[in-house]
């Protein structure tokens, strides 16, 4: 058993309360991502799951045991840093191996290991050179070898793609796929690319201000996110938010108006959340607005328009010819409307829903 | 039965240590053939008494102040040999026990045994006397000159200064080489009081009278000791006034004879030198001291006197050495024994102490800055008036217990008050791992260092007596030097002229090592320079020698008449320059030196900090057509500066406190006016009767204006980078 | 990089010849009088000897005392030990205060840094008396223990702020990758943070170093055996009282002088790198 149960975790810095209770649990063998802008906590989440960091309040069970005050080393969990952190002084052959020394491993399991590990990386050339004579990506798969040597329960990434150049990242993400289908290790992930999130994680976690917002499979999250931080979050070009008013069955701002077949309750006033893939610029449509700028991505693109109720964006079909400066109209497919309160701390209605997801008072 | 066996292991044990006695222990700062003539009489003893003896042989500059630190403490020797001339301030401290009985006065030379006694007693063994005398170039100087009349008329003759012939050398700008003149033109050392006295008739003429020699160009310009030695050797000049020490020195070839001093025509006084007397004295805290008597007096006379007069060319004080044929048959000895008779023995008073450094002064003066001998006495008196201090009285102890009380208790209120709300576990969750690692350090650094220095902080409330007493009197050596007393605030000595000259030192050698290194490092940044390598390791090495080594060499590259440098200015047809009369040369002398030996710090930090700036800056400032020069001033200065800035604190506090330099580089000369605030504080500690408590009250001075400076420096370069 | 005019590269050698000619000038002429058969100076542009005579090495090199021992053989491993052991006592103390200062968060702490400075600014002549009736009271007197520990303590200062400059620029993910790869605290600190330490070390050693070698005052003030003097109290000897040794001074001098800059020329070059990390944190 190789879970991570963390349980009301709070963690500050000085004055700053860097992480505000959180309860996560990563399942065994399961690639959790862990999502949030910058100083959301993920990164303390991801240290004090290391054992780098002890929670102020909380606890840490890893398989069942309570590991808060286990220093890392009789955790067996491995890490990978955003720096790749390789010791200057060693030969990647050292770097490898310096962690299984330290367990005290007989020499030869540490040579089969660390030569199975510098197999599977392609770093088998390079066992004898220093880290300062590696190139970016050599130095991040020397960093992901010394995690694997060890074999550990755990692996945790620190942002380990964020130093290199997109092509390259690519293929370190399709690794790291075959690599947590191959050992079916537990992995947790932190990251602020919601690519990353989406392609590698099981589940994803979405943090923010030090709490957690919400945790799923990344298809949930799109599909379904807990709150406008959350949507804003995932998807790319970000949904779309409008403020509206609900009168019997409609949702209307300025210049718009959306038919909504649930009974959303009293509440009065909520936001429209509209996911650009969801919207096409076409002859007709529920909105309309001037075109500011363009984004063509070849097999389609977005329109980023202003209209009466606020900035929209929308996406385009190949065939579609907008330019800069044009008045569109912009429809939005059938079955693609999210509701928010409007303050945007709770989802209301996400497509496909029968009935309103939590009440709001008028 | 086990009482008994106790008993005798108990005899056995002292029996064993009786046995084994420790050796006596004989310090001494002997050299050369004088050592070795120790060693054998020592031997001598040892064979005679059966006692064994342990020598040690210390760097004279050390000696003094290892007995008087040692003695007290109970870890000196049991015997030592030094000149009598520091008897009294031997026995304030308390390092002195009385010759015993064995000590009998006819057995030594009359003027020995006087100078060792002082409050009706006799402290110390004669060993052997030391006084000036001349020494004559047989070959010129067919018979040495009876009076002073007969002198000058030879001198007239010898003399050709345009030739670079001279009659006379010697080390003029020594008092204790003019002593002589004095006694002969009736001078006295002190006035009725005691106290010293640079003025009056015989001083003035015994001025006029050297005056006159060096006008007449009979003497060479500075003499120093080596010069003397060389012209003479070199057959330059006829006479020479010196020591036993002297004869050393002399080549072989030379034809060579000694005379005592001539009498004084006018007067018809002898020109009577000092009588220095080593003298073998008994530490008052000996654990042997009938060992140590014994020992003591065995040197003075017998055969330790007559192996020191055979093998050691000493002049030994006791007679009846010189009533051997071997001894009577030198010349040298018996000449030397002839001219101590007329000596007139050092006093060892502390009063003479003070005199030193106002006649030189004086003797400067005259020789060299062209003053007249009345205002040459007069230039002195001052002098030794400022140095003359008064003590301060004693000052009330009680007010301060309670100062420092209400200072303590409002501090801990402070620290109290402004303790963090913060647990300390949460605030400092490594403290004890932290505090263990420092700890070795911390204890290492608060003992040895901590402890000392607020020994210093606190002895400058003090006063030391010459005795070794220390009287509490507040802030008065604060007062003291900060009124400046005696002096105005623009002459050498006063605080603030030694303060200023400090500061200019300190700026203009920080400005010199960062220019120069930094232009070194500039150059030698560069990959593709060829030889860089050699230029690097040439251009560090000042840094990897002794600075005491480099200041001697320097100092020896300064001298008037020998030093390199002269000789290179005269090679590119430059007059020489006497180096360390004049305040502007003498200041720059010791730049030069420490810039020669500061500059290679400074070069490889500079070095570094060039390194940690990213050439893409450059190649940025390339593209935006930026010159050299421009992406030096905006580019190399300002991303160097927080590189460089701690250096250079840290350059100009080393700087500031660079002792070594002025000491041995210019000495302070002329008059102490290149002196900086530490060498002064030496000055007074170590130079002039132990003012420990005046030096401290010096040492907090500079303490707190480097901590300003510092302190002012961060404040600055803070705000600028806020 | 571009080519550099030829007049530029000339000028620039001209200078830095000059620049060497300048530091070796003075030095030569040390090699000179210690090589003279004469004890005095003699005026003359020349720094090189006109005649050749080991005699003042020999002298130097050869001493030895009335009991027939090698004196300064004793000296020079009385001198070699002193400083070795400094060194050693030095560089530990150093190394694992400023570790402290660099990573742990203490009571105290910039209290002590700033104390640290602050030593540096006492001028330590007026400290030998105080010094002298503390060893006394430690029973340290006469011992070349005594000494280390007085020598180490001494460079203390400069040595911890050197260092712990030094490891404020070691990454702190690296020591905790190794705490991740299960070193403990010694471990991370030996096997992770003494190895990158290396230039800053072999600095801080080279200055603990010279500090215990060429000191004399307090050598000569604490020893009490002429064997066990260090060698720059043996060449102090050489200055008399009326006159000085100038030709065994000289020669003295460079064999004092010797180890140290072979020292510089090995370590040469870690100085740069050393000296500067731990310069631009200060």
């Amino acid at each position: 058993m190789s879970d991570v149960q963390l349980t009301n975790i709070h963690k500050s810095f000085g004055i700053t309360r860097i992480v505000k209770g959180v309860d996560l649990h990563v399942r065994s063998g399961e690639f959790l991502v862990m999502v949030g802008p910058s100083g959301c906590g993920k990164t303390t989440l991801l240290r004090l799951i290391s054992g780098l960091e002890s929670p102020d309040i909380g606890d840490v069970h890893m398989g069942g045991v309570r590991v808060t005050d286990t220093p890392p080393r009789d955790r067996d969990v491995a890490m990978v840093f955003q720096s790749y952190a390789l010791y200057p002084h060693m030969t990647v052959r050292e770097n490898l191996a310096f962690g299984l020394e330290l367990r005290k491993l007989p020499r030869k399991e540490i040579q089969t290991r660390v030569e199975e590990a510098a197999g599977q990386l392609e770093l088998a050339h390079l066992l004898d050179r220093k880290p300062k004579q590696l190139s970016g990506g050599q130095r991040q798969r020397v960093a992901m070898g010394r995690a694997l040597v060890r074999r550990p329960r755990v692996f945790l990434f620190d942002e380990p793609l964020s130093n290199l150049d997109t092509a390259l990242r690519v293929q370190m993400r399709g690794e790291l796929a075959r690599l947590h289908r191959k050992l079916g290790a537990t992995m947790v992930y932190v990251t602020h690319d919601q690519v990353e999130a989406m392609t590698l994680a099981t589940r994803v976690a979405v943090f923010n201000g030090g709490k957690l917002q919400q945790v799923g499979s990344p298809l949930e999250l799109y599909n379904a996110p807990t709150n406008q931080f959350v949507a804003t979050f995932l998807g790319s070009p970000s949904m779309n938010f409008l403020a509206a008013r609900r009168e019997s069955g409609t949702l209307s701002g300025p210049g718009f108006s959306l038919p909504c077949g649930v009974d959303l309750g009293e509440v009065k006033d909520v936001k429209v959340g509209l996911r650009p893939q969801d919207l096409r610029v076409q002859g007709d449509g529920e909105f309309s607005g001037t075109v500011e700028a363009v984004e063509r991505l070849g097999s389609d693109g977005y329109a980023f328009l202003q209209t009466a109720a606020g900035p929209l964006v929308s996406r385009f079909d190949r065939g579609t010819n907008v330019q800069v400066g044009d008045n569109v109209k912009v429809c939005l497919l059938s079955n693609a409307l999210h509701v928010f309160s409007a303050d945007g701390e709770a989802a209301i209605l996400h497509p496909g829903d029968e009935r309103p997801r939590v009440e709001v008072p008028a | 039965m086990n009482a008994a066996r106790t008993g005798a292991l108990a005899l056995l044990l002292v029996a064993g240590a009786a046995a084994a006695a420790p050796p006596l222990r004989l310090w001494h700062a002997y050299r050369g053939a004088e050592e070795a003539a120790l060693e054998q009489a020592v031997k001598r003893f040892t064979e005679e008494s059966g006692t064994q003896v342990e020598l040690l042989a210390l760097p004279y500059d050390a000696f003094a102040s290892k007995l008087a630190s040692a003695i007290p403490h109970g870890v000196g020797p049991d015997v030592f040999l030094y000149a009598h001339e520091k008897l009294r301030s031997f026995r304030e401290k308390g390092l002195l026990a009385r010759a015993d009985s064995r000590l009998v006065a006819a057995d030594y030379l009359p003027n020995a045994l006087p100078a060792l006694q002082l409050d009706g007693a006799t402290w110390g063994y004669p060993l052997s006397l030391k006084c000036l005398a001349l020494y004559y170039d047989r070959d010129r100087v067919p018979s040495p000159p009876a009076t002073t009349d007969e002198w000058l008329l030879q001198l007239e003759q010898l003399s050709r200064p345009e030739d670079g012939q001279f009659g006379l050398a010697y080390e003029a700008g020594d008092f204790y080489f003019h002593a002589p003149f004095l006694f002969g033109f009736g001078g006295t050392l002190f006035d009725g009081a005691g106290h010293a006295r640079f003025t009056g008739k015989p001083m003035e003429d015994s001025l006029a009278f050297v005056l006159g020699l060096h006008r007449r160009g009979y003497l060479p310009e500075e003499a120093s000791g080596a010069l003397v030695k060389s012209l003479f050797n070199a057959q330059r000049v006829a006479m020479v006034i010196s020591g036993p020490w002297f004869a050393g020195e002399i080549s072989p070839e030379m034809n060579w004879g000694i005379a005592p001093l001539p009498s004084v025509s006018s007067t018809g006084l002898p020109l009577a030198p000092f009588l220095g007397v080593e003298a073998a004295f008994v530490s008052s805290r000996t654990q042997q001291a009938e060992g140590a008597q014994s020992l003591a007096h065995f040197l003075s006379v017998g055969d330790g006197a007559y192996l020191r007069a055979t093998a050691g060319k000493q002049v030994p004080a006791d007679t009846a050495s010189h009533r051997t044929d071997a001894v009577k048959r030198d010349v040298f000895i018996s000449r030397f024994k002839d001219a101590a008779l007329h000596a007139v023995p050092m006093p060892h008073d502390l009063e003479l102490q003070k005199m030193w450094e106002p006649m030189k002064l004086a003797l400067r003066g005259l020789l060299q800055g062209g003053t007249t001998p009345e205002a040459a006495g007069a230039l002195a008196d001052r002098r030794y008036r400022a140095l003359h201090r008064p003590a301060p009285p004693d000052a009330p102890v009680m007010p301060w217990l309670w100062g420092a009380a209400v200072l303590g208790l409002a501090a801990a209120g402070w620290a109290f008050s402004t303790r963090s709300r913060e647990p300390f576990r949460k605030r400092y969750p490594e403290a004890w791992r932290g505090l263990a690692y420092v700890a070795p350090a911390a204890v290492g650094v608060v003992v040895l260092i901590l402890v000392p220095f607020s020994v210093g902080i606190g002895l400058s409330l003090f006063h030391h007596e010459p005795s070794g007493a220390y009287r509490f009197v507040g802030l008065s050596n604060f007062t003291d030097i900060l009124q400046s007393r005696g002096y105005a605030i623009t002459e050498p000595l006063s605080f603030y002229f030694t303060l200023f000259v400090t500061v200019a030192w300190a700026a203009i050698n920080v400005v010199l090592h960062v220019g120069i290194g930094l232009l070194l490092a500039l150059v030698l940044k560069d990959p593709l320079l060829r030889l860089r390598g050699l230029y690097r390791v040439l251009l560090i090495l000042p840094w990897a020698i002794p600075n005491y080594i480099t200041a001697l060499m320097w100092k020896g590259l300064f001298h008037r008449q020998f030093g390199a440098i002269n000789a290179l200015l005269v090679a590119v047809g430059v007059e020489p320059v006497s180096w360390f009369t004049r305040f502007s040369t003498a200041f720059a002398a010791n730049v030069v030196t420490n810039t020669w030996l500061g500059f290679p710090f400074m070069m490889v930090v500079s070095l570094g900090a060039l390194q940690s700036i990213p050439q893409d800056l450059y190649e940025a400032a390339e593209v935006d057509g930026a010159s050299k020069w421009v992406q030096f001033r905006r580019i190399t200065l300002p991303l160097l500066r927080p590189a460089l800035l701690p250096s250079v604190i840290l350059g100009s506090v080393w700087t500031f406190n660079m002792f070594n330099i002025i000491y041995l580089v210019s000495g302070g000369e002329p008059g102490g006016a290149t002196d900086i605030l530490v060498s002064e504080a030496y000055r007074w500690a170590f130079q002039r009767n132990e003012q420990y408590g005046f030096a401290a009250a010096y040492s907090v001075l500079i303490f707190a204006v480097l901590w300003l400076y510092t302190t002012a420096t961060k404040r600055l370069t803070a705000t600028e980078a806020a | 990089m571009k080519h550099r005019p030829l007049y530029l590269s000339a000028l620039i050698h001209a200078g830095l010849s000059l620049a060497c000619a300048a530091v070796l000038y003075p030095v030569l002429w040390v090699v000179k009088l210690s090589l003279s058969p004469t004890e005095a100076l003699s005026l003359s542009v020349n720094p090189f000897p006109e005649t050749v005579t080991l005699d003042h090495f020999r002298t130097v090199l050869l001493a030895s005392d009335s009991a027939g021992r090698w004196l300064f053989g004793r000296q020079l491993l009385a001198s070699v030990a002193v400083s070795g052991a400094t060194t050693l006592v030095g560089l530990s103390l150093a190394v694992t205060a400023a570790y402290a200062l660099s990573r742990y968060r203490f009571p105290g702490k910039e209290g002590g840094m700033q104390v640290l400075l602050l030593t540096q600014m006492f001028p330590a002549t007026l400290m030998t008396v105080p010094l002298y009736s503390l060893l006394e009271k430690l029973h340290l007197l006469g011992s070349l223990g005594g000494l280390v520990l007085v020598y180490s303590t001494a460079s203390l200062p400069f040595c911890v702020w050197m260092l712990k400059g030094y490891f404020d620029t070691v990454p702190r993910e690296l020591e905790e990758a190794a705490v991740m790869d299960g070193a403990s605290p010694g471990q991370v600190f030996w096997k992770v943070v003494l190895p990158l330490a290396r230039p800053a070390l072999a600095v801080t050693a080279l200055f603990s170093f010279m500090t215990a070698w060429n000191e004399f005052i307090l050598a000569a003030t604490l020893l009490d055996d002429q064997a066990s003097f260090t060698l720059p109290v043996a060449l102090q000897r050489f200055v008399g009282e009326y006159k000085t040794e100038w030709g065994k001074f000289a020669a003295g001098a460079l064999i004092v002088s010797a180890p140290v800059m072979g020292l510089f020329y090995a370590l040469q070059k870690h100085l740069v790198g050393g000296l500067t990390a731990g310069g631009v944190k200060g």
